[in-house]
């Protein structure tokens, strides 16, 4: 079979040999090169080939299944040692083009794995209390003029409630903000996504220090106090994934 | 005064959409020889997210 090297993360050279299976069931191990390490397993291209991939990312049973045997491996490594998430499915051809690329992202790959230390990332999730009514009102309107005062009307409140949503949203998030190291908006996740009733203001990561934990989760908890049960959520901690951005290397 | 004060921790295992914000959104993007382009991971994203309005409905 023809095989390429799949990469998880980056590591410090020294990261111990991480007990966990990585995607398909394959054992990780650590490459090495310089000061930077990266943790990986091999992979069969028949799946993981570039035509192969396209086609198995449109399989949400095979998207999950990876996604979970990745963020495994990541949560591994992230539990012993500092840990850089790569993306899903980054994969080379094999072990000395995994050198070749670490050779290219030190010493910006060093730098990171400084900075990133032993933060970790949390996640924040708002969602809308109330849903904005579908109608402004039920009853037949009297007139054309009434209708076009209705619909007027309507449009006024969807646009106020949405202002004062995205306010809210950006309130919240400049809070946490102030006591993480630092903060990433994600799209909030469609309600067929989510799977929840009420619409995502919010879905944020914050980067936090473990001695800044108490103090960001007595923030979130203040801020939960004041509004509807369940409207936000915590959740975490998780590897620096949203931490990790192309411009940093 | 409602019961729950705090937060909600979501303690359960990450879900695949929280999961993906972070993986497909974020991430070191390191161009290895076979996966070449960022294009082609938005498009993955739009698709899934095609395919996971498909299974909610049939659901």
């Amino acid at each position: 079979m023809t095989t390429g090297t799949y990469l998880y993360a980056l590591c410090r050279p020294d990261a111990p040999q991480p007990a966990v299976r990585g995607v398909s069931g394959a054992p990780v191990r650590v490459v090495r090169e310089g000061d930077v390490g990266a943790l990986v397993s091999t992979v069969d291209l028949a799946e993981f080939g570039e035509q192969a991939l396209m086609a198995n990312l449109d399989d949400l049973s095979w998207l999950a299944r990876v996604a979970q045997e990745h963020d495994a491996v990541v949560q591994a490594c992230a539990r012993v040692t500092t840990t850089a998430p790569l993306r899903l499915a980054t994969i080379c051809s094999d072990d000395e083009s995994v050198r070749e690329r670490l050779r290219q992202l030190s010493p910006a790959a060093v730098q990171l794995l400084a900075q990133l230390g032993d933060r970790q990332e949390w996640g924040v999730k708002l969602y809308a209390a109330v849903t904005v009514p579908k109608s402004g009102s039920t009853r037949e309107a009297s007139s054309g003029v009434a209708y076009l005062r209705e619909r007027r009307d309507e449009i006024d409140r969807r646009a106020a409630a949405a202002d004062a949503a995205r306010r809210q949203a950006d309130d919240i998030f400049t809070c946490l903000a102030g006591v993480a190291i630092d903060a990433r908006r994600h799209r909030p996740q469609d309600p067929q996504l989510s799977g929840a009733d009420a619409p995502m203001l919010l879905n944020a990561s914050f980067l936090v220090e473990p001695s800044g934990l108490d103090r960001f989760r007595a923030a979130v908890d203040e801020m939960a106090a004041a509004l509807p049960p369940d409207s936000l959520i915590l959740t975490g901690p998780w590897p620096a994934y949203s931490f990790v951005s192309m411009e940093q290397l | 005064m409602t019961a729950t004060l705090d937060a909600r921790v979501d303690t359960a295992p990450p879900s695949l959409v929280d999961l993906l914000d972070r993986l497909l959104g974020a991430g070191v993007v390191v161009s290895g020889d076979v996966i070449l382009s960022l294009a082609g991971i938005d498009l993955v994203v739009v698709r899934l997210r095609a395919l996971i309005m498909t299974v909610r409905d049939d659901g």
